[in-house]
């Protein structure tokens, strides 16, 4: 989280060229949208005793599981005053989900984005997606299941007051699909993040040039991740 | 400490959490996985109402009015989405 909102930081000032990120956590961890309560959302026993951490987004949105397991995390970062990027929040949703619509549709797979910030595969949720606009540029960031663990997402989530049981987790495990369960087969990340990369490319008419994080924005990292390492913003609701 | 919770119609969930004393609100919190643009906004509405009458008609002017004279982006919830959830909460 310190290093996408310094990647948004150095964007925003014109120090860095915009920039695609995608990663992975470990150990897994919930990620908590800025408005969200962590009473009302994690079970931290549960999240405790699978040795999860806790986090919480600068944006808003949802709870994710950010399983080492199965999810991928993305990033996109542009200039808040970027031509392609609309005032409009569903149609700035629209256009930086659209890469990993497109990233799908090179696996193999018809997603359709899902107003306001959901990407869905034949009515269940593949992704979720969350934004915020900041120092003057757009951080659009988002989760693509590639595999997950119900009894981990639903254990550590609080999807419902009722106590974890075998028929909520089938309920649960209705509303959200996979890529490797769309696929029917086992997929690698390095293949999943080669489908995000052709995807941006494509939605965002963009060339990628790999590259690290300067060491303006390593120095940011280090000051950010202090706040949010911090119990007080992690439990600030 | 009253509860409520609302899922807004093709948009995102509200809760709110309030305490009120003598006819006035002196506990509020809104949570959900709404988004708001500047976020500061709804800690800033959240100290607006407190010590405000709890009466619905009340509320509902002074959240609107609240977000009438600013230029916060919702999106996943109205200004009146919130009112409503906080008078639903007052009543729980």
């Amino acid at each position: 989280m310190a290093v996408d909102e310094a990647i948004t930081k150095a964007r925003g000032e014109g120090r860095v060229p915009d920039t695609l990120r995608f990663y992975m956590w470990k150990p897994s961890a919930v990620t908590l949208g800025y408005f969200l309560s962590v009473e009302d959302e994690v079970n931290l026993e549960a999240l405790k005793g699978f040795g999860f951490c806790l986090n919480r987004r600068i944006s808003g949105g949802g709870a994710v599981l950010n399983s080492e397991k199965g999810e991928i995390t993305y990033s996109v970062i542009l200039k808040e005053d970027d031509p392609r990027v609309s005032t409009d929040p569903v149609e700035s949703y629209h256009l930086l989900c659209q890469g990993i619509v497109e990233a799908l549709d090179v696996l193999g797979v018809k997603a359709e984005f899902k107003p306001i910030n959901d990407i869905i595969v034949a009515g269940k949720k593949i992704s979720g997606n969350a934004q915020i606009r900041r120092y003057g540029a757009v951080l659009h960031h988002g989760t693509l299941l590639v595999d997950f663990d119900a009894r981990e997402m639903f254990g550590v989530l609080k999807i419902s007051k009722e106590k974890l049981s075998d028929k909520m987790i089938q309920q649960a495990e209705d509303r959200v699909t996979t890529i490797r369960r769309l696929l029917g087969r086992q997929i690698s990340f390095p293949e999943v993040r080669d489908a995000l990369e052709e995807g941006y490319r494509k939605a965002l008419d963009a060339e990628l040039i790999e590259g690290e994080l300067t060491p303006y924005e390593e120095e940011l990292v280090k000051q950010f991740r202090t706040r949010y390492a911090s119990r007080e913003w992690i439990y600030r609701r | 400490m009253k509860k409520f919770e609302y899922k807004v119609p093709g948009g995102k969930l509200l809760r709110a959490k309030v305490e009120a004393e003598d006819g006035k609100i002196r506990f509020l919190q809104l949570t959900g996985d709404f988004f708001m643009e500047p976020e500061t906004d709804l800690e800033e509405l959240e100290v607006r109402l407190i010590g405000s009458r709890a009466e619905p008609a009340l509320i509902e002017v002074a959240v609107k009015g609240f977000f009438a004279g600013k230029k916060t982006m919702i999106a996943g919830a109205a200004p009146a989405d919130f009112a409503y959830v906080i008078n639903q909460a007052l009543k729980a």
